[in-house]
C-alpha cells in the first residue's frame, strides 16, 4: 500500500485508500491500524500518529455504535486521501438530528467538563458516542461533522498536515 | 490472548491481572481497551463487586491504547462502586491516558492517581 505516486516530473499526485466493514466492534481496532498505517506511509510526522490511530478510531467507534443503535447493517465507509494533507473520513449511515446545520463541532471542550462533572447525567450505555465527539473535538484541529445526507449518513472528516504542505502545517 | 477470528483478521489483545493492595482489589489492565474488549473490564469489575470488593483500583500503567469506550467503562464503575459504598481509583501514568482524561473533564471526576493507595 503505497502512500504517495509520483508523476513523471516528480509531483505528487493525490492517493486515495478506501475502504468498509461491518459494524462490529471487532473491526475497529483493524481500522485505526490502517490508518495509522497509511498515515505513516503518507508521511504525516511520527509524533501525530497515535493521534491520528486514536482519532480514527473514535470516528469508527462513533460510526459502529450509531449503527449498532439504531439497527443498521450498512456497512461503515472509512477513506485516507494524501494531497496537500492527510485526510481521513468515516461515514456512517445513520441519521443524526444533532448534526450542527454548518457541519462544525464547536472548538475546545468545556462541553466535556460540563458533562463529566454533572454525574447524574452520565450513564456508560449512552456516553460513549458523545464522549466520542467530544475526545475527537479535543484531540483533532482539523474536524468537520458533516451530514446527515439525503441517505441519512453523516460524515467525519479530519485532516493531518504532511511534510511540505505550506504555512499552517505544523498545525 | 490475541486470536484471530474467523476470518483469520488478529483480535485486539487485552489482559486482565488480578491483585491485591492494601485494601483495594487491583485490576491491572495490558493491550487495548476498546469497544470491542472494554465489555472484559466492565466485566472484570461487575465480579469484583459480587464478590464484596467495593474499593477496586484499576491500573492503566501498561495499558497500551485506550479509547472512549474505555473511558465510558471508567465511569460506569465508578458509578457502581459509589452507589455501593465503595470507590474506585484509576492509576495512570500514561500521558496519552491521561490527556484524554483531560480532554474529557474526567480527570476532574475521576480519582486519578500515580500509584494504587497504599503501595
Amino acid at each position: 500500500m503505497n502512500g504517495s505516486r509520483h508523476d513523471r516530473s516528480g509531483r505528487a499526485e493525490a492517493v486515495t485508500v478506501r475502504f468498509a466493514f461491518t459494524p462490529a466492534a471487532a473491526y475497529v481496532r483493524a481500522a485505526r491500524l490502517v490508518a495509522a498505517d497509511v498515515a505513516a506511509h503518507a508521511g504525516v510526522a511520527t509524533g501525530l500518529l497515535d493521534e491520528v490511530r486514536q482519532a480514527v478510531g473514535e470516528a469508527c467507534t462513533r460510526a459502529v455504535l450509531r449503527h449498532r443503535d439504531r439497527g443498521i447493517e450498512d456497512l461503515v465507509r472509512v477513506e485516507f486521501a494524501i494531497g496537500d494533507r492527510f485526510v481521513a473520513k468515516i461515514t456512517d449511515n445513520a441519521q443524526d438530528l444533532r448534526a450542527r446545520s454548518d457541519g462544525r463541532i464547536p472548538a475546545g471542550v468545556g462541553g466535556g467538563d460540563a458533562r463529566a462533572n454533572d454525574h447524574d447525567a452520565i450513564e456508560e450505555d449512552t456516553f460513549s458516542e458523545e464522549i466520542t465527539l467530544i475526545v475527537l473535538g479535543g484531540l483533532v484541529e482539523d474536524l468537520v461533522v458533516t451530514g446527515p445526507g439525503a441517505d441519512g449518513s453523516t460524515t467525519v472528516s479530519m485532516s493531518w498536515p504532511l511534510p511540505g504542505s505550506g504555512p499552517g502545517a505544523d498545525h | 490472548m490475541r486470536g484471530t477470528s474467523g476470518d483469520g483478521a488478529a483480535e485486539p489483545e487485552l489482559g486482565l491481572g488480578l491483585s491485591e493492595v492494601g485494601d483495594y482489589a487491583v485490576i491491572s489492565v495490558t493491550g487495548e481497551i476498546d469497544m470491542y474488549t472494554a465489555p472484559q473490564l466492565r466485566e472484570a469489575v461487575r465480579q469484583l463487586a459480587a464478590e464484596g470488593r467495593m474499593r477496586v483500583a484499576i491500573d492503566l500503567t501498561t495499558t497500551e491504547f485506550c479509547d472512549s469506550t474505555g473511558l465510558g467503562v471508567l465511569i460506569g464503575a465508578r458509578r457502581r462502586l459509589s452507589d455501593s459504598g465503595g470507590s474506585l481509583v484509576v492509576v495512570c501514568a500514561n500521558p496519552r491516558i491521561r490527556k484524554l482524561l483531560d480532554l474529557t473533564g474526567l480527570d476532574k471526576v475521576l480519582d486519578v492517581r500515580e500509584a494504587v493507595p497504599g503501595e
